[in-house]
Parts: C-alpha cells; sequence; structure tokens
C-alpha cells in the first residue's frame, strides 16, 4: 500500500460541482457587450474553382456590419507540419469539400448574419470531383493538391528488414483484406468561438481546444503578429476525442470579423457544421499479410493501407502513422513492413480520433483469429505468444519499460470467463478479446515539454499554473490532485490557473494521452520544488534537517515525531517576514528521440511509455434481424499506476461506449457525390444507455519507471480493444470472421445467410 | 413578426418576457435570461442537452416554443440547487465520477431528477429507460446510472456512497 494521501484514492474531480449546478461556462454561454454574430459561408461543391466573389449585396444588408473572403486574409496556409501546409483559412482559389470555408460574415443577430450569407455571390466552376481513395489515387481526375501527384498526400513506409525471407520460413501464411468507412466525434458541445481584440490590440479567443498553445501559433501566425499578442483562454470543453486538436478555420474567421469590425464575434457552429466542418475519422481499406511458425508466432508481416484523408492534410503524417504503431506496441513483429498512404479526396478532412484506425486494429486482431483458428489454438494463447514484453524494442526502436500486457489479457480471461465460454456458448452467442497499445505522446520537438509554475499565497494556499487543458477528462483534478499531494495541502486549497496561454508555458495539448505523463509530470516537480523551499524554511524552525520532514493536511511535520510540527502556512508568513516568497517552476521534457520524424525517419524513440489494453466482450446475435444485444464488457487495462480509479473508470466506460458500442456497431458515415448524408445525431447512431452493457473495469498496474507515481495513460487502449473485442465477439457468434467495420445488421444478415448457403451447398453437392 | 408577452415562472420566479412566437424555450432561457445551463447540442430534439421542467415534466426546451411555456412553471438546472446546497442527485453525481466534460450533465440531471420525484428508488434499468433520451458522449453511462440509482439511497457495497459519509 503506498502512503499518499490524495494519490491512488478514488477522488471525486474538482471541476463537478461548477458542472452540476450548470455554472460552467462553455464558449457557446459567453455574452460580451456589443457582440455580434458570426456565420460561415461554405461551397456546395466539392471541387470547383472560385471565379469569383461579390459581397456588395451582403454588406449593404442593414445589420451586417462586415463580411470577409479570402482577399483579406494574409494567405497563410494552415499545417501541423512545414510539409503540409495546404489549407487555407478562407479559401481564395479553390473549394476542396463540400463545406469549404469562401467567407464570413458578422452582423448584429443570427437572422441576419445568416440572410447575409445567401446574399453573398459566388461564382464557381465546377471540378470533377474524386470521392474514392483508390480512384483519387489513379489520378484520373484533376489534382486536388497540384503540388501532390497522384493525390497521395503522405506515404509512410517503414521497413524493420528480413520481412521476405521470413515468410519464407513461415508455417502458414495468409492475406486479408479489412475496411472501415468514416465515423465522427459528435462531441456534446458543437464547435463554437468566441473572439474579440483588447485596447492593446491583443487577440483573446475562447474556443473548445486540445492545446490553448496549439491554436494561439496558429493564429500568431496568420494574424502575423507575436505569440504574445494572442491570448487564448481558458473555458470549459465539451468534449475533445482527438477532434480539436488542431486550428480550426472558424478561429480564424472570427478573430478576423472581430478585428473588422472592432466588436467581439462569436461563431456556434450547427451540429451538421460540427461534423463536416472540423474534422472526421479516416476510412480505411487495410490488407495484412501476416506469416506465422507452426505455434503461430508471428514471423513477418506486411501491412498496406490506404486512408481517405479528405480535402486537407490535418495531422496527415502521424494519422498515416498511428493505426501501425498501436499494433507494433501491441505485438511483437520483428520483421514488418508497413506502406500506409493517406490519399486526399473532395470530402470532409480528416484527422485523429478516439478509435483512430479502427478497421485496420480489428483487421489485424481478426487475422489473428483467423490463424489461430487454422492453427486450432485458441485466440487468448496466440495472444499472448506474441504479445509485448516489458524490456523490449518495438519494431520501430521504442524501448518498452514498463508493460503489463499479460497481465491484463490474464486478468480479463479470469473476470469474463473466457475460458470457459470459448467454443462452448450456444449458436449465435459468441465471446471475442481485443488488444491493443496507445502512446503517451509524441515527439513534439520544442512543444514536447510542459512547465509549471506555483505560487504559496500568505494564506498558506498555492496558485499552481499549468498549460494542461482538460477536454472532460479529468485533467484539472489530475494537477490538483498531484500539487496538493506533493504540498500537503488540500484539493480545496489548490487554485489552479490553466490552459490560458498568457498566463501559462507551451504545453503538449491533451492529445496523445500526454497531459498526465508530462504535465502532471511538470506539476509535480514544481510542487517538489516549491515544497523543498518550505522544508528548508521549516526545518530551522523545528532544528531538524529538511530530509526529516513531511507535509500533510497543511501542517509540516517531522516524520520520526509527527507531533513536533508547525502550520504550512506559518512556514508561508515567516518566509515572507524574511523578505523570501514561496514559489517555484518544475517543467518535464520527454526523453524522446528528436531524430524521430513521421515520414522521413520513423525510428527511434516515440515517447517515454505506452499503456497495454485487452477488452473481452461477450453477445449475442438475432439471426434474424442481425441484431447484436451485448451482454457484457471486460475492460483490463495496464495505466502504469492509477491516479484516481474513479476517473480511470470513467475513461474506461466511455471508451467502451465510443470504440466498441458506437465505433463497431453503429456509428459510420453515408455519402452521395461527397455529401455526408448522416451529419446530425438524428441519423448518425450514438449508443445510448439502454445500449450498454454491464462493464467490468480491471486495473492494471506495472508502475513505470518514467510515469508520475508510475502513472502513464487512462483508457485509450481500451478504446481501441474494445472495438477488436466487439468485431470477435460478433465473427465468434456468427462463425463467420467479419472484414467489413462496423457490424450492422445488414453485414451480419448477409453473411449469416451467406455462410448457411456455403453450409447447404456443401451438403447437396 | 411582433413580440407577444408571456409570463413563466423560472425557478420559482415569475418572469414577464416579450417573445417571437419562432423564439424556443431554449432561446430564451440563454439569450433572454442568461441562464445558460441548458445546452443546445444536436439542436433536433435527440441529444436532451436542452430538458428542462415544464410543470414539473421534462421537457427539451429546444423544441418548446417559448409560447407553450406561457403560464407553466419552469425549473433549469440552476433551480436543483438551494442555494449552495446542492441536491442529492447533484452530490451523487460528483461523487460517483458521473460528470466528465459536463455539456451533457444538465440535461442529464434533470431527465433523472424528474424520474426520481416519480420513483425515488429505480432499478438500474428504469434508470437508463429514464435517461435514454440524453445522450453522453464521454462516460458510457456506467456512472451516471450509479448516480441515479444511488441519489438519496446510498448502497453500502458503493464505495463512491462511501465517501458520502
Amino acid at each position: 500500500m503506498s502512503d499518499y494521501t490524495l494519490i491512488g484514492k478514488r477522488m471525486p474531480r474538482v471541476d463537478t460541482r461548477a458542472k452540476v449546478m450548470g455554472k460552467a461556462k462553455f464558449t457557446a454561454d459567453l455574452k460580451l457587450p456589443g457582440m455580434l454574430v458570426g456565420k460561415i459561408k461554405r461551397s456546395p461543391y466539392a471541387h470547383a474553382r472560385i471565379l469569383d466573389i461579390d459581397t456588395s449585396k451582403a454588406t449593404a444588408l442593414p445589420g451586417v456590419k462586415a463580411v470577409v473572403t479570402g482577399k483579406d486574409t494574409k494567405g497563410v496556409k494552415w499545417g501541423v507540419f512545414a510539409y503540409t501546409r495546404d489549407q487555407q483559412f478562407i479559401q481564395t482559389e479553390k473549394a476542396r469539400y463540400i463545406g469549404d470555408e469562401v467567407a464570413g460574415v458578422a452582423a448584429v443577430d443570427e437572422e441576419t448574419a445568416l440572410a447575409a450569407l445567401d446574399l453573398i455571390d459566388v461564382k464557381y466552376e465546377e471540378l470533377p470531383a474524386v470521392f474514392d481513395p483508390m480512384e483519387a489515387m489513379a489520378s484520373e481526375t484533376e489534382l486536388i493538391h497540384e503540388e501532390f501527384p497522384n493525390n497521395v498526400n503522405i506515404h509512410v513506409n517503414i521497413d524493420t528488414g528480413n520481412v521476405d525471407e521470413n515468410f519464407e520460413k513461415a508455417h502458414y501464411v495468409r492475406e486479408d483484406t479489412f475496411v472501415a468507412p468514416e465515423e465522427s466525434y459528435f462531441q456534446a458541445e458543437p464547435y463554437a468561438v468566441v473572439a474579440r481584440f483588447d485596447q492593446d490590440e491583443c487577440l483573446e479567443v475562447w474556443m473548445p481546444n486540445g492545446g490553448p498553445h496549439m491554436k494561439s501559433k496558429p493564429l500568431s501566425n496568420a494574424f502575423k503578429i507575436p505569440l504574445h499578442k494572442v491570448k487564448v483562454r481558458k473555458i470549459a470543453i465539451g468534449g475533445a476525442f482527438g477532434g480539436r486538436s488542431e486550428i480550426c478555420p472558424a478561429d480564424y474567421i472570427c478573430s478576423l470579423l472581430a478585428k473588422k469590425t472592432a466588436r467581439p464575434v462569436k461563431i456556434q457552429f450547427t451540429r451538421e457544421e460540427n461534423t463536416i466542418a472540423t474534422r472526421q475519422g479516416h476510412a480505411m481499406i487495410t490488407t495484412h499479410k501476416t506469416g506465422v511458425d507452426k505455434n503461430g508466432r508471428v514471423l513477418a508481416r506486411e501491412t498496406t493501407c490506404y486512408m481517405d484523408g479528405g480535402a486537407y492534410s490535418s495531422t496527415g503524417p502521424i494519422a498515416t502513422s498511428v493505426p501501425f504503431l498501436s499494433m507494433e506496441q501491441a505485438y511483437r513483429m520483428d520483421s514488418v513492413r508497413y506502406n500506409g498512404y493517406r490519399i486526399y479526396t473532395n470530402k470532409p478532412i480528416r484527422g485523429m480520433i478516439r478509435v483512430h484506425g479502427r478497421g485496420f486494429a480489428c483487421g489485424l486482431d481478426t487475422q489473428l483469429d483467423m490463424i489461430a483458428d487454422h492453427l486450432g489454438i485458441d485466440p487468448v494463447e496466440i495472444r499472448l505468444r506474441n504479445s509485448r514484453q516489458p524490456g523490449d524494442y518495438t519494431s520501430t526502436k521504442s524501448y518498452v519499460a514498463s508493460c503489463a500486457m499479460d497481465e491484463t489479457i490474464h486478468k480479463a480471461v479470469d473476470k469474463s470467463g473466457f475460458r470457459k465460454k470459448w467454443g462452448k456458448l450456444p449458436p449465435f452467442h459468441g465471446i471475442g478479446i481485443g488488444t491493443n497499445s496507445v502512446q503517451t505522446g509524441f515527439p513534439m520537438g520544442i512543444r514536447g515539454g510542459s512547465q509549471s509554475f506555483i505560487k504559496f499565497n500568505e494564506d498558506g494556499e498555492a496558485t499552481v499554473m499549468s498549460g494542461v487543458v482538460d477536454n472532460g477528462q479529468g485533467n484539472e483534478n489530475m494537477l490538483v490532485q498531484i500539487a496538493a499531494e506533493e504540498l500537503g495541502l488540500f484539493p480545496e486549497d489548490i487554485h489552479l490557473v490553466s490552459a490560458d496561454t498568457e498566463t501559462t508555458s507551451s504545453d503538449p495539448g491533451s492529445y496523445s494521452q500526454v497531459s498526465t505523463f508530462v504535465g502532471g509530470q511538470a506539476v509535480q516537480t514544481a510542487a517538489r520544488n516549491c515544497r523543498e523551499k518550505l522544508f528548508a524554511v521549516a526545518a530551522g524552525l523545528l532544528k531538524v534537517n529538511p530530509d526529516q520532514l513531511a507535509a500533510k493536511n497543511r501542517v509540516i511535520y517531522v516524520r520520526s515525531d509527527p507531533e513536533k510540527s508547525i502550520p504550512i502556512k506559518k512556514v508561508v508568513r515567516i518566509s515572507l517576514l524574511n523578505f523570501n516568497s514561496v514559489n517555484a517552476e518544475g517543467g518535464y521534457w520527454p526523453k524522446v528521440d528528436m531524430k524521430r520524424e513521421w515520414v522521413s525517419n520513423p525510428y527511434g524513440q516515440m515517447c517515454e511509455a505506452f499503456s497495454f489494453g485487452t477488452t473481452i466482450v461477450e453477445v449475442r446475435v438475432d439471426p434474424d434481424t442481425g441484431r447484436v444485444e451485448v451482454l457484457e464488457a471486460t475492460a483490463a487495462q495496464d495505466v502504469g499506476y492509477a491516479l484516481n480509479p474513479l476517473v480511470l473508470e470513467g475513461q474506461f466506460e466511455g471508451s467502451i461506449a465510443m470504440g466498441g458500442q458506437g465505433g463497431m456497431l453503429t456509428e459510420y458515415h453515408e455519402w452521395k457525390e461527397g455529401r455526408c448524408l448522416n451529419p446530425t445525431m438524428l441519423d448518425y447512431k450514438l449508443p445510448l444507455a439502454c445500449d450498454m452493457p454491464k462493464i467490468n473495469n480491471i486495473i492494471v498496474e506495472s508502475v513505470d519507471p518514467k510515469g508520475p507515481y508510475g502513472a502513464k495513460e487512462a483508457g485509450m487502449s481500451i478504446a481501441m480493444s474494445a472495438a477488436q473485442a466487439y468485431s470477435a465477439a460478433v465473427s465468434n457468434a456468427i462463425g463467420v470472421f467479419m472484414d467489413s467495420f462496423p457490424l450492422t445488421p445488414d453485414k451480419i444478415l448477409a453473411a449469416i445467410q451467406e455462410k448457411k448457403a456455403t453450409v447447404e451447398t456443401k451438403e447437396t453437392s | 413578426m411582433n413580440k407577444i408577452p408571456i409570463t413563466l415562472y423560472i425557478n420559482d420566479d415569475p418572469c414577464e418576457i416579450r417573445v417571437y412566437p419562432n423564439d424556443t424555450l431554449l432561446d430564451i432561457l440563454r439569450d433572454k435570461l442568461d441562464l445558460t445551463g441548458s445546452k443546445e447540442s444536436c439542436g433536433e430534439g435527440v441529444c436532451g442537452s436542452c430538458t428542462v421542467h415544464m410543470d414539473g415534466k421534462p421537457v427539451r426546451s429546444c423544441l418548446t416554443l417559448a409560447m407553450e411555456a406561457q403560464g407553466t412553471k419552469i425549473t433549469t438546472v440552476e433551480g436543483l440547487a438551494h442555494g449552495d446546497k446542492l441536491s442529492d442527485l447533484q452530490q451523487s453525481f460528483i461523487d460517483h465520477g458521473a460528470v466528465q466534460c459536463g455539456f451533457c450533465t444538465p440535461g442529464m440531471l434533470m431527465s433523472a431528477d424528474a424520474l426520481l420525484r416519480e420513483n425515488p428508488a429505480p432499478d438500474e434499468q428504469t434508470v437508463r429507460r429514464a435517461i435514454a433520451g440524453n445522450i453522453c458522449r464521454c462516460t458510457g453511462y456506467a456512472k451516471i446510472v450509479e448516480a441515479v440509482a444511488h441519489a438519496g439511497n446510498p448502497q453500502v457495497h458503493c464505495p463512491d456512497c462511501k465517501t458520502r459519509e
């Protein structure tokens, strides 16, 4: 048992009181004096040249305060990487998807703003559009971006050697292709942004974000103003799931309208806009070829994946790599060749999503089950024979310091009764297992680290400053919990200033599962440094050495004689009387290989720690309707160390819902000529409370040597492995290995009927 | 279009306001009365984020015209607590970790509160059905269901109920 006071405890979150009272302010709740309503004019064509934009009628409409087009911009193009800068915030030459931004208006109210949009006259010349990535790659069409031949946006090639040679040695080789369409985030909060320029001509802006510093830099670039003049403010955020990681053209358009009108402007997306004009998940076509020895150990693997990237690069190089990286982390695969292609199409832009690469991962795991079936091994055994082990290097040369993958498998198997059920369940009743792994961070160069400042106030309370943002996952509580633990204070004694670019240092953001590992560790270090200062003063007063002291419950005491103590408040005040304020800073920069680059050099230490997760799911399929009833889900993840099991379980359960229940059964987009047919919550089927199965959470702790208190990340490898487990369970229930995801009733019925027909043909012949 | 005067009783306060015939109750609450606790997420009556009580029944304020609310008693999430004292349900949401991003929380609370007024000790299935019209993207619902079922009925076996002792 640890002797922590708060760490490892089920601590209710500090941010939830305001949320249950309806007091937490989200962006759309903001109201500033003189605020205007902003709206965006979007392209109705999937691919069209913009010949002319006439804004005169819109500008003349009473109540319209400004109209902006590409002419008002400084022509800066956005891209996450220098080599992917392909997106203007307002298009000047071409529109590349239905929904691409072509103009913006600010008006006194929403009705006027909408009327003004209709009065903007855009003359287009329609161009041939392409919606299928394979057609786009065949390039029998006008290129979407002139500088990218065959519409190939990104090609990631990883080859660790001896692949062909090891296929030769293999006892059994098979090649299978798996497909999955696009999915969407459907964050509860539709995107919104409020912007104004203050009296010092600083841009002040509020919006849901995955990292405020990731918003301020592109805005500073676009306006060509110094970074300190862009103040991205903290605001409550209604979910992200990877979809709030980048700058959004609306951020710029809203700011531009604010500049032009010298008034605050608010843009609130409709639900459709949130689906179409933020990000979506990539559609993927993945072919896995795997060769194993007679025991089912993977000797060689070759994977080729074609990703429909939509109109712009977004996080392209990362998105093209991560599905592969997750699997190379989860399983040993020394000889592997990966070719990932991200292809431009005239569809909305695709980014990273919580279950990024569901078709990829489910394909790889389905194939593993096929191989196990062929060899007469059970799915658990084949995973254990290939699972990642601590002390390994991944195929792309990341050292894996901590790994309890096997323990997650064993514990999930025991809890779910897998061994008792496997092969013994009645017809149309199945059980399946999935295993996965995710990164805690990526090499991010100068933005890879986080820094925290702590100052004590004279009343003995502390202000903690950190760039970490909370999208809903509980990061604020995590920071408060760590600071209070280290400083010996109560959570209510900590005043957190976070996610504000004016007051906090750069931070990598809340995506890539890095907040606890890097941002949390920065706060831990700052708090320890601050405590050292307190102890130096207290040691003099208590006449002991500082290393004999501990802090708890607002008191500093001698460890061997807890009666000998002094309140922290008194120590702070005595320090102030001696002309010393009590404050400190602390930072954390993960030791990653800075030479590692997504495309040019995809080898080297990726991040310092990886989480590992196993999900097992039991289902019943109705053979008449193809409907899947999920009976139970068991989720086990190696989180390193559980800082707060209450929060962690919530992450597991949310992951089962998004990754498994929604991701594998109901969630996908439908299209007609580049137009998304189901952009709303009415048409896109999100899991409801009545759909969800009983969930068993199993927390596995490997205590990572570098993580704060040994912690890694909470829940992402459940989101991924849940998708795999759901698909495996359905395949098991119907006796058909499914290769097209998600597993909707039509596909399940077709598979059942096809199997029946095959059996009948065999019987009659 | 002309504005029409209506009277509402919002969180026990009488409120006289002039509305357009096409104003929704949600528009009025959020934009005119600054009660921004009720949220707009889907805008078409699917997600439940805008749920408020109208004469004690949960309604979707994004689909309810302000004029339909004439003379009724409206309770929003801001009206659940008594001053600083949270309701058992609100406290239970905090204790059970039922809140993540918090955007669906106000609507979820209003649906659950309406259930508990009719059935103070609902079983899990009843809770799941009662909140089936409220979409949460973060939690997977497990902790919400627990929070509702245990609100005012602390369970000995539940570690998160015990934390309240």
